[in-house]
């Protein structure tokens, strides 16, 4: 009897324990569950409605999904948009790396270099967005100050970026590359890590620079380079900030990427249930984008510890 | 010693202590509509002007205050659509809001988001005759009136005198039709030694403008329904790409123009000398007299197309609605200052601190609109010709958004050659009336 008043009081003791650790996290679980969890399940069932704001959402089924996947004026351009943005992700992770590689090395002044690289990635999307769009201007921008003189020579004039369809999205991945140093951090970190006798053997054997980042560097930074790689497929599937400011999608829609377009059906023309669809779609797309480069990683990242 | 009461667990006082924290900025922070214990009707106003425009809209609530005591206007300036359309959904809308993209009140109209203003048009003893009648028509769908405008935007021609002497041009004369006007565009446009552009003879614009040089319509007045693929659409833009092409092309002139500043300063395209003639609106002799008041410029109204003598002085037109929410509370009070902003020394008080066109025909006479400073005269003149018969403005339709974007999309894949006219517009036809019968359906 003592015994099991003591059990009962013992659950009890537990059940406020757990109603305090409860009532701790409560403010972010009430946060999350009014404002990610209830808009994510609300925006599924939105998915499968005409839902146009004002009035009340009308079921219709697998419409929305059916009218998306049809359109080939919108829907899939803004789809190939955003699929030729992955292109820059590979010459992000190189740049990046290769930064990396010069960055970590021990010079005088190598401090004020990696400050100066990595500036761009603490400054707002939007204010890039604004310089960039100088930067890019056909007439006065500098790349194309830089680039007059050397095609010159060819007779060739340089590109007109934002404002050629041909080379409006070549040109966010230009600038996407000026913003690499978030990962060039992440990657000096990672390289700081590689043990020094591993590099001091490889030596001994009479391996040359080449060698020694071939096989000793890239294998143990590779996790870091998965990490990155996975970060960046996110990244680009989500890209919306720099179009939405610099080109609204133009010219000629080349750069009316997918976040873009979903962001257009909802808040310009109310097509609030297209758009939850679009998002679902967004969801899966990336999901699947995700786990191809999950797969592909048993090939090709090492982990220390791990056999083979 | 006597027992200490015992406190509450610190969660249960953390979490009291976060719930009244809401409770406090839910009830001091919404500011919703009062009727203040003197009586006076506090109406909120969300409007779309920010900066010296907002400044120029006080002046003009203040006024209303001052002669009507028993309400009281409180302006919120700098309100985009958006966050109306989020009040209104949550039933907690402003008594009197404008719509900055006019392209939203078929939208809210058709989901009856907006009252309807035709009794208390009626009963003001407001007549339709006393106002110019683009001004009307912009804030009605389907036949009943659900916004009005305070002051109307009138889009003409304005051409640079100068440039045109340099080109062997008369500067007083502009050109009169869509064909002179290709031949002078490309006289104006000039190159330097290496052949890139120095000056365009005239400004990309937006293509309802050429469509309504033309003449076209966008929407079946009568159905209700989009008339993008209409022929005189087609000529519309079948001339809009020769007038690129003949400045050098799309990919050339995209790139010029990619390099022009603010609009609204010393960096306008217009007073640097890089455009000769632009399609632009009412508000520019204004900002040229500060902006830049040695340049030398002319202003009239489109050039009509040369296959259609009949139209007379034709011109786009646009502006700003008032609207009042459908769940809005004190509407009657919300019509009454809406009623006062459609009297002459409103509209005049408006006009001479804002620069739009008056609604009020009478108002357009006041001659301290039209005199006195260099610039006023051709302000008259955009005064006159929103009054043409060939003036139009983008029909007003639960979709016009869409219409509009995919109709500029249009001219942009016809700019670049990538489809033609025809098929451009087909496809903007097609998309558009879609979208039509979904809002019908």
């Amino acid at each position: 009897m003592v015994e099991r008043q003591s059990g009962g009081g013992e659950r009890a003791r537990e059940w406020r324990r757990n109603l305090q650790g409860l009532l701790f996290v409560s403010p972010w679980l009430v946060g999350f569950l009014l404002f990610a969890l209830y808009p994510i399940l609300a925006s599924f069932a939105y998915s499968f409605c005409d839902y146009r704001v004002l009035t009340p959402p009308r079921w219709i089924g697998l419409a929305n999904y059916q009218a998306l996947l049809t359109d080939r004026d919108y829907f899939l351009p803004a789809l190939g948009n955003t699929l030729f943005m992955l292109l820059g992700l590979p010459a992000a992770l190189v740049v990046g790396f290769g930064m990396a590689l010069l960055l970590n090395h021990r010079l005088p002044g190598i401090g004020l270099f990696r400050t100066l690289y990595y500036v761009p990635s603490v400054m707002p999307t939007v204010a890039i967005a604004v310089l960039w769009m100088w930067v890019l201007n056909p007439q006065y921008g500098i790349v194309n100050v830089a680039l007059t003189p050397l095609l010159a020579p060819f007779h060739l004039q340089p590109p007109g970026w934002l404002t050629d369809p041909a080379w409006a999205k070549p040109g966010f991945i230009l600038m996407e590359l000026w913003g690499v140093g978030g990962t060039v951090v992440v990657y000096l970190a990672s390289l700081q890590g590689v043990p020094a006798h591993l590099y001091e053997v490889a030596e001994l054997d009479g391996a040359g620079a080449w060698d020694r980042t071939r096989h000793i560097t890239l294998p143990m930074v590779s996790p870091v380079i998965f990490y990155n790689l996975v970060i960046g497929v996110i990244g680009v599937f989500q890209y919306f900030t720099q179009p939405f400011v610099m080109t609204q999608g133009g010219p000629q829609n080349a750069t009316l990427v997918y976040g873009l377009h979903l962001y257009l059906n909802a808040f310009r023309d109310f097509r609030m249930g297209l758009a939850c669809a679009m998002a679902w779609i967004l969801f899966l797309v990336t999901l699947a984008a995700t786990a191809l480069v999950f797969r592909s990683s048993a090939r090709w990242v090492y982990y220390e510890g791990e056999k083979g | 010693m006597g027992r200490a009461l015992r406190p509450f667990p610190l969660p249960l006082r953390l979490a009291g202590a976060v719930l009244s924290g809401l409770l406090a900025v839910g009830a001091s922070g919404c500011g919703g509509p009062s009727r203040a214990e003197s009586g006076v009707v506090e109406l909120r106003a969300w409007t779309m002007w920010g900066g010296e425009e907002a400044d120029a809209f006080q002046a003009a609530v203040d006024a209303f205050n001052r002669s009507h005591p028993g309400i009281r206007v409180r302006n919120l300036p700098s309100v985009d659509d958006p966050k109306i359309i989020r009040a209104i959904v949550a039933n907690d809308p402003p008594e009197i809001f404008t719509v900055r993209d006019p392209s939203y009140l078929g939208s809210l109209a058709a989901n009856g988001a907006l009252r309807p203003l035709d009794d208390e048009f009626r009963a003001a003893g407001l007549q339709e005759a006393a106002f110019a009648p683009g001004s009307l028509s912009q804030g009605r769908y389907r036949s009943r009136l659900y916004g009005l405008l305070y002051l109307m935007d009138c889009i003409g021609l304005i051409w640079n005198r100068d440039l045109f002497a340099k080109a062997g041009l008369d500067p007083d004369r502009p050109p009169a039709t869509t064909g002179e006007l290709l031949e002078y565009a490309r006289r104006l446009t000039v190159r330097d030694a290496n052949g890139r552009i120095q000056c365009l003879g005239m400004r990309p614009c937006e293509p309802q403008l050429v469509i309504a040089a033309f003449g076209g319509r966008l929407m079946d007045e009568r159905t209700g329904l989009p008339t993008a693929d209409s022929p005189r659409n087609i000529e519309a833009l079948i001339w809009y790409r020769e007038l690129i092409d003949a400045q050098g092309g799309s990919t050339e002139v995209n790139a010029f123009a990619g390099g022009f500043g603010q609009d609204q300063g010393i960096n306008n395209p217009f007073l640097q000398g890089k455009v000769a003639m632009m399609f632009n609106g009412q508000w520019n002799p204004y900002w040229f007299q500060h902006y830049g008041p040695k340049v030398r410029y002319g202003a009239a109204s489109l050039p009509r197309a040369d296959r259609y003598p009949e139209l007379q002085r034709p011109a786009f037109l646009g502006g700003n609605l008032f609207c009042i929410p459908a769940n809005g509370k004190h509407q009657p009070e919300a019509w009454e200052f809406l009623r006062w902003t459609q009297t002459e020394p409103a509209q005049v008080l408006f006009a001479s601190t804002m620069h739009g066109v008056p609604n009020l025909l009478s108002a357009r006479k006041v001659r301290s609109l039209r005199e006195g400073e260099p610039w006023k005269p051709y302000f008259g003149l955009f005064m006159d010709v929103a009054t043409s018969k060939d003036a139009q403005h983008f029909p007003v339709t639960p979709v016009s958004g869409l219409y509009q974007y995919e109709l500029n999309n249009a001219a942009d894949f016809v700019r670049f050659g990538t489809k033609t006219p025809e098929q451009a517009l087909r496809d903007v036809q097609r998309r558009v009336l879609r979208e039509v019968g979904m809002w019908q359906g």
